[in-house]
């Protein structure tokens, strides 16, 4: 295996003409340089909004938290779905007072399991997408398991691009976390003839809830 | 997979007389096609994007040995183990290990063009191990035993009616016992079939879309979700990348998926992309316990030695197949092996050698289409004929072929001579073909005249108006 690694290396170094000095490499990592950021002036959420549209995804936008559990009641509803969650652990879901019809938990989802709700390190308005980071309390599988997914985040977690989640991560936590999902619409495939079927594998629905 | 490249003319032959596989190609270019090139319109920073990338990807390759220590060290430091193959037979028997030595049972992979590079599906059924694709596409192909015709979308061959009865007949045993016929009902009983296997599943296998130097992290990108429950759900994943998939920072992975999706689908950015890095943290709520890498090196160290270095920069979205005149008549079968289309025919002969895949670098109009679409500016069109030539120096092309090409080198380099006997031969053929305005059989040109009609050259030769005209148009 050690050998493998040897050869393989010794060949590279062979065909660029000798060793790379590793003080170039960790330089360039270092200085994480932002490359070409493509332009956009429409202003952040009403493009996050029209870009997870256009990805099938349905957003609603609130005045107040006070309105978020009245929102996930109106969307159950309407689905036709039992008030029964399973919710990540993040701050700004747990200050919600979830009415006595509701059955909310707190924990890693089973394949029986039909909606998640979580909310997300930040969002990005350029392509419209939600960034969830795995950790305590927020498992990976949350985002994919159940039938629909319900994202609460404020607008105030909303930022221009994916180099700004970057930096946002960098500053919040030393380490990369194990999963950073980026997520911008319903799991969807266009493997059959080429045309688009929602819910594949991962939420069929994908519904964003953006409080002012 | 059994390769038979060696095959391209029978087999494309053969794909011109199917009306299911003429169908899907033309749609490809109603889809993808047309999906680029809005992507193309709505994004004024495309071009500048395309020479940053290739430039980013240059610079990477010629410091490869050191960001791929760099992240080597990343993964480790992450908990997270680096394995090192240098070719196919090794890189399985390391997976291979890591299924054993985890007690493994079921095995299932996100999609990964390496795996069909490495053929790692038969190796893992042959050894016992019980293996399933959870791409759509993929699942598809290995019910009906077939391999991928597109990197991108694998099944693009197969019609609705083959999948329902591919479908009803192999599901049957799992208790589904009717035969679907919409397409929202075949994707809802994939799903219910699958979801048992991901929730069964011992070991998830997935490729790398990239690998970042910085952090030790994988990229996967799907529009599914399946290389996230892949990635999620069992107790040990195992990520098979290639060792040119590195790349420096998180800012550089964020630039090439500006190019990914736009230039593969037409997409802005898929429903996933996702960046994993090592095991699950003592802290996590899931995620596996064991997280190994796979770095394989099947013949791209010494490419990177060869005029094939530009090849590495490829981030396989499919766009070169997309735009392919060949590809778009005779489909991914037709190239015999797993990588099909321009990108394949440079590929192949690298890694099945170039007897192999005689035909493949001879499947190509030099139209240039590829490297026009190519989001990491690959010459495409000068590595094909890069292998020509090599094909040409090894003597791997017919005595015939060899006979003309001399014939006509050793005229070409006589300039009078040259534009002497096409002095005369080009009226003599204006004159000839002056009634139906083109030929349906010319002497020694029985390979074109068999299929279509030469038109007859107008009078005087390229050359001569050039000169008459002086240059001007």
């Amino acid at each position: 295996m050690t050998a493998a690694r040897e050869q393989i290396l010794a060949r590279i170094r062979a065909a660029n003409g000798g060793a790379a000095d590793p003080g170039v490499a960790r330089e360039r990592i270092g200085r994480h340089a932002r490359q070409i950021e493509p332009a956009f002036d429409d202003d952040l959420a009403s493009r996050f909004c029209r870009k997870l549209e256009a990805a099938a995804a349905t957003v609603a936008r609130l005045g107040s938290r006070a309105e978020v559990v009245a929102e996930v009641t109106a969307y159950l509803d309407t689905a036709g779905l039992e008030h029964s969650l399973v919710s990540s652990a993040e701050a700004m879901l747990q200050t919600l007072e979830w009415p006595a019809s509701f059955e909310v938990e707190a924990r890693v989802p089973s394949g029986a399991d039909r909606v998640g709700i979580t909310s997300a390190m930040c969002a990005i308005a350029d392509t419209g997408t939600v960034m969830l980071t795995s950790g305590a309390g927020q498992p990976t599988s949350l985002n994919f398991l159940p039938d629909y997914h319900i994202v609460v985040l404020s607008k105030a977690q909303l930022l221009p691009r994916m180099e700004d989640a970057w930096d946002h991560l960098r500053k919040l936590q030393k380490e990369m976390p194990r999963t950073v999902n980026f997520i911008s619409g319903p799991s969807k495939t266009a493997d059959v003839e080429q045309t688009v079927e929602y819910g594949a594998h991962g939420p069929r629905c994908l519904h964003v809830i953006l409080v002012d | 997979m059994q390769a038979n490249s060696r095959q391209f003319r029978i087999n494309a032959t053969a794909a011109l007389h199917q009306p299911n596989l003429q169908a899907a190609l033309k749609q490809l270019e109603l889809g993808f096609v047309a999906g680029r090139a809005r992507c193309y319109e709505e994004l004024p920073e495309f071009e500048a994007l395309r020479d940053r990338a290739r430039d980013l990807l240059n610079h990477t390759l010629d410091n490869l040995d050191a960001y791929l220590l760099e992240y080597e060290a990343r993964v480790i430091e992450s908990g997270g183990q680096v394995h090192w193959a240098a070719n196919p037979e090794a890189a399985r028997e390391i997976v291979l290990e890591i299924c054993r030595h985890a007690e493994a049972k079921s095995i299932i992979r996100g999609k990964s063009m390496i795996g069909e590079e490495i053929g790692i599906n038969d190796a893992l059924e042959a050894a016992g191990f019980e293996v399933t694709e959870t791409d759509l596409g993929e699942y598809i192909l290995q019910l009906a035993k077939e391999p991928p015709s597109h990197i991108v979308a694998p099944a693009i061959h197969k019609t609705k009616d083959e999948i329902s009865d591919l479908f009803f007949d192999k599901h049957r045993d799992l208790g589904y016992d009717q035969r679907l016929t919409e397409r929202s009902e075949l994707v809802a009983e994939a799903r219910q079939v699958l979801r048992e296997k991901f929730l069964a599943a011992d070991v998830g296998m997935t490729g790398a879309n990239f690998l970042i130097a910085e952090t030790g992290s994988n990229v996967i990108v799907t529009n599914e979700g399946n290389g996230d429950l892949s990635s999620t759900l069992p107790r040990v994943q195992i990520v098979t990348a290639a060792i040119d998939k590195v790349v420096p920072t998180l800012e550089d992975a964020s630039m090439l998926l500006r190019l990914l999706g736009r230039s593969a689908t037409g997409q802005e950015i898929t429903a996933y992309t996702t960046f994993t890095t090592g095991p699950r943290r003592q802290t996590d709520a899931d995620g596996p316990g064991e997280y190994h890498v796979v770095l394989i090196d099947n013949h791209r160290s010494e490419m990177l030695a060869s005029e094939l270095r530009p090849m590495l920069r490829c981030i396989r979205c499919g766009a070169c197949m997309n735009h392919c005149p060949v590809y778009g008549r005779v489909g991914g079968h037709s190239y015999g092996w797993v990588y099909p289309g321009p990108m394949g025919s440079v590929l192949t002969p690298i890694m099945l050698g170039l007897d192999e895949a005689a035909h493949l670098p001879n499947a190509c109009t030099l139209n240039g289409r590829c490297e026009t679409v190519c989001p990491v500016k690959i010459p495409l069109p000068d590595l094909l004929r890069s292998l020509r030539s090599r094909q040409h120096r090894q003597r791997l092309n017919s005595s015939s072929a060899r006979w003309a090409l001399g014939a006509w080198a050793w005229v070409a380099r006589r300039p009078r001579l040259y534009q002497f006997l096409t002095a005369l031969t080009m009226p003599l053929l204006a004159r000839l073909g002056r009634r139906r305005g083109s030929f349906s059989s010319l002497p020694l040109a029985g390979g074109w005249t068999r299929v279509r009609d030469l038109p007859a050259p107008q009078g005087a030769t390229f050359q001569a108006q050039w000169q008459k005209r002086r240059g001007r148009p």
